[in-house]
């Protein structure tokens, strides 16, 4: 009854077959030639998995050869002296030119006229009411089509109660109904699970920001007290804004940008 | 075998989880539909993606299942294998690995149930597709995060392969002892196992198990690494598996010492590891095994170490001697531990309630005595005087042998089998009597009665010829044979004429008028004429023709006198079904009989009228549309 490490146990003691090495050089020396015959012969699913990965192993291959040519080459040092270069005596002398500190002062001053709405999607695609809401019939032969249902993800605050069914004209379905998000920390590099408090602004329309339709580009607010913020008085932020930069319909979740 | 309840080796691969998720990804993309067009109904879509989330879901919690089901639970299994897993897998990290796939089974789960319901809001084949994607990916993550549980699991799984099949309640002899003193030489001179022997320390690195006989009963024979004497802390992972071993098997220990100091340990440190690991085998049988006695024997040892030894043996181990080198004492040191186990588990079983049963069951009858006068039991006088068979004796019986040594020994001489044939008549013993004769064999034809019968045959024939009853008989043979013959042959003429006289009748050109139509029927006029004209017996269809034409008793009984014959009878219908008044007058008491009791305690009967269910489930239950309740 083999038991534990038999096999290690069996080469120690009667050693490997006579022809063991020569079979494992050719075996290795055979496999390009294998793989090769498989990448032609596979089709299908099978093929675009195969080559995918068989492209990334060469990509890899050709830098580590590479790598290992230029440890071994012999190349010359570049003398060209570079644009712009300037002698180690000059070198701690502020030398700025003209032109510089102008284009430097416009963009200053746009950005100051661009204000606090600089944000990091600024334009956003048009969505048509069609593409955001379903019209809904009603009425007993189906005539009636004064109702909408929203089909983009939506944030509908804890408060909210709903109008007697039979007169509500806009529906927001339960499934598409977001509490949390995603904040991504721009400085930290950081992302965070976060509670939604509300849509700030839907670039779309009022209306939308009115529902707390959440599309790309929506500003939200959301609790960062979890994240402890300081002001610079001293007090803890707990609310801040950030913008979506995915399509939370098509995705399933809402990513953001926190904006500090 | 009854050890293979603890037989790991089923266990199917843990795959790594690269190819974990291509093998989920790939079969659900074989076994899904692949072709969809955005022109499709919406709703078919919206199907045709959502089945793929959730084959996808279906397709990973199988997978993770089998995982979970498949590796043993260390809480379910016996102590010993709970303890050896713990040591050598460590129990925290087996069960949270396990924890840790069902968690992702869960998770996945969620994931499909969460993409499903926004797959059901999906407007466009673009969002469905994207929707789809977003949920095998989510998917495909948290799998990703099991690298290192799957990869432990495989390790796990393919070293559990490899452990000894050891079955914890068997009978087992354990081999225990301080490293070098020749364990596993025993175990490879006691069983067929291949054990490494090598002379360091820790060659055995974990259990080995092996099987002898003994009595004519299997054992089980366990080699564990060596121990050394030091706090259960300290003990590393080989010392660990002995311990477990020592501890959980109900064995009989076998604890080895070698008194020469070969193995690099005192006879001192020795002792004080047996009495370290005593409480561990405290109520088990125990045997001291003195190993190497070719190169020192107990009886040169310095009174110290005499005084251990002696120790030992006070607290309750049994010494033996033996040598596994000159094979001197292993067959003793075997049997002596063999038969000290198989009495304490007699012992054992003695105690337990379970022997009641079988006790039960046996009854030893002892008669009481009736007088002083014994009874032996009867042996004859031939079998008492005969002279027990000496071949040192000159006077010996004769033995066959004998008389085939004298004839010139075997293939010589033929061992005469005839002689002592019982027959009738001594000359008969060498009657040649071949067994085939002809192709049949004799023995089938042999019977002792067949003179008798022949005689009784012969008598016979002789009466019957004195009768003379072959004469009559040949006579009526000729006649009757005949007659057989003049009526089959009319009979084939009138076939002949039959069959001629239909075709003719049927290659006539004109309309076949079939034969219930036919206003006479002269065949079945005269009929009966026919019969007689073919001497056939025509009675029973005339009694037939007559049964059927005479009425019923009944009918006439009911039948009116002053009614007229053209008058059709009419049914009485509450007598329908009923064959006359009698029955009638029974089913009317038997039904009285039966609504006797409804009536009385005012039962519901078979006349009532009665709801079965009162909310029948499919017309109540089902969401209601955006269209219904007060009109919307």
């Amino acid at each position: 009854m083999p038991q534990n490490e038999y096999i290690e146990e069996a080469i120690k003691k009667h050693g490997r077959q006579f022809n063991y090495e020569e079979r494992m050089r050719k075996r290795e020396a055979r496999e390009a030639h294998k793989k090769s015959a498989y990448a032609q012969k596979v089709h299908g699913f099978k093929a675009k998995l195969y080559n995918k990965k068989r492209h990334a192993e060469k990509i890899q291959m050709k830098k580590t050869l590479k790598m290992h040519d230029e440890r071994s080459n012999k190349h010359k040092t570049d003398d060209n002296v570079q644009e712009g270069a300037v002698p180690t005596y000059l070198l701690d002398r502020e030398n700025q030119t003209r032109a510089k500190v102008l284009s430097n002062m416009i963009k200053q001053k746009r950005k100051e006229k661009a204000g606090k709405w600089n944000v990091p999607l600024p334009k956003v695609r048009g969505i048509s009411e069609d593409e955001m809401f379903k019209v809904i019939k009603t009425g007993k032969s189906k005539s009636k089509a004064w109702k909408r249902m929203v089909t983009k993800a939506t944030f509908v605050g804890e408060s909210f109660t709903r109008k007697p069914p039979k007169m509500e004209r806009f529906i927001r379905p339960m499934a598409l109904r977001y509490k949390k998000a995603h904040v991504t920390h721009p400085e930290l590099r950081a992302t965070f699970y976060l509670p939604i408090i509300g849509v700030k602004k839907n670039p779309q329309s009022a209306m939308y920001t009115q529902l707390g339709v959440m599309t790309k580009g929506t500003i939200i607010e959301v609790n960062v007290s979890e994240l402890g913020l300081v002001t610079s008085n001293g007090k803890v932020v707990w609310g801040k804004y950030a913008q979506v930069t995915n399509n939370p319909e098509l995705d399933g979740c809402v990513n953001a940008v926190l904006l500090v | 075998m009854a050890s293979s309840f603890y037989n790991f080796k089923k266990i199917t691969v843990v795959p790594t989880v690269t190819d974990f998720i291509d093998i989920v990804l790939s079969k659900t993309q074989r076994k899904t539909p692949t072709v969809v067009h955005p022109n499709y109904k919406i709703t078919r879509i919206r199907q045709f993606y959502m089945r793929k989330v959730k084959f996808a879901q279906d397709a990973f919690n199988e997978k993770l299942n089998l995982i979970l089901t498949e590796f043993p639970k260390l809480d379910e299994i016996h102590p010993f294998y709970a303890d050896l897993m713990n040591v050598l897998y460590d129990r925290d990290h087996y069960k949270l690995a396990l924890a840790q796939i069902n968690t992702a089974r869960h998770l996945i789960e969620q994931i499909a149930k969460d993409y499903v319901r926004l797959l059901k809001f999906a407007d466009s084949l673009y969002r469905c597709k994207q929707l789809k994607k977003a949920a095998l990916g989510r998917m495909a993550t948290v799998m990703k995060r099991q690298k290192d549980s799957l990869a432990y699991l495989e390790q796990v799984r393919q070293h559990l392969a490899r452990l000894p099949s050891i079955d914890p309640n068997t009978r087992t002899l354990l081999i225990c002892g301080t490293p070098n003193v020749g364990k596993s030489s025993f175990m490879n001179k006691v069983t067929r196992t291949e054990v490494e022997v090598q002379p360091y320390a820790f060659t055995t690195k974990s259990l080995f198990v092996g099987h002898m006989d003994y009595k004519y009963l299997r054992w089980q024979v366990i080699d564990t690494p060596g121990i050394l004497d030091h706090a259960l802390e300290q003990r590393n992972t080989i010392e660990m598996q002995s311990i477990t071993a020592l501890a959980h098997l109900k064995a009989c220990i076998l604890f080895f010492m070698d008194l020469s100091g070969q193995c690099g340990y005192s006879i001192k440190e020795q002792s004080n590891l047996f009495h370290s690991i005593k409480p561990l085998f405290s109520n088990k049988p125990c045997v001291l095994v003195i190993n190497k006695i070719d190169v020192m024997r107990p009886e040169d040892l310095n009174p110290e170490d005499r005084a251990l030894i002696d120790e030992i043996e006070n607290s309750g181990a049994t010494i033996v001697l033996s040598s596994c080198y000159t094979e001197e004492g292993v067959m003793d040191v075997k049997s002596t531990a063999c038969e000290k186990l198989l009495a304490s588990r007699v012992e054992v079983k003695m105690k337990s309630t379970r022997v009641n049963d079988v006790m039960n069951k046996l009854h030893l009858a002892v008669p009481v005595k009736r007088d002083n006068k014994e009874r032996k039991p009867f042996i004859p006088d031939a079998v008492k005087n005969r002279i027990p068979y000496d071949p040192n004796d000159p006077n010996r019986r004769k033995l066959e042998r004998d008389i085939e040594l004298e004839n010139g020994g075997p293939g010589v001489y033929k061992v005469d089998l005839k002689k002592n044939y019982i027959l009738k008549n001594d000359e008969w013993k060498y009657d040649i009597i071949p067994e085939i004769m002809d192709g049949k064999n004799v023995a089938d034809f042999v019977d002792p009665e067949i003179e008798e019968k022949l005689d009784e045959l012969e008598r016979e024939e002789e009466r019957l010829i004195a009768e003379g009853y072959y004469e009559s008989e040949e006579e009526m043979y000729d006649s009757e044979e005949e007659a057989i013959k003049e009526a089959a042959n009319e009979i084939n003429e009138k076939k002949s004429i039959i069959i001629q006289k239909h075709r003719t009748n049927k290659s006539k050109n004109r309309l076949v008028v079939p034969r219930t139509a036919t206003f006479a029927r002269p065949a079945e006029k005269n009929i009966e004429e026919k019969f007689k004209e073919l001497g056939v017996d025509d009675a029973p269809l005339t009694n037939r023709k007559r049964a059927r034409s005479t009425t019923r008793e009944g009918d006439e009984a009911m039948r009116s006198a002053s009614a007229m014959r053209g008058v059709s009878m009419v049914r009485d219908p509450s007598m329908a079904g009923l064959k006359n008044k009698k029955q009638k007058m029974e089913a009317i008491s038997l039904m009285k009989k039966t609504t006797k009791d409804i009536g009385l305690k005012s039962r519901r009967g078979e006349a009532d009228r009665s709801i079965a269910v009162k909310m029948p489930k499919h017309l109540f239950t089902g969401k209601r549309g955006v269209g219904k309740t007060d009109r919307r």
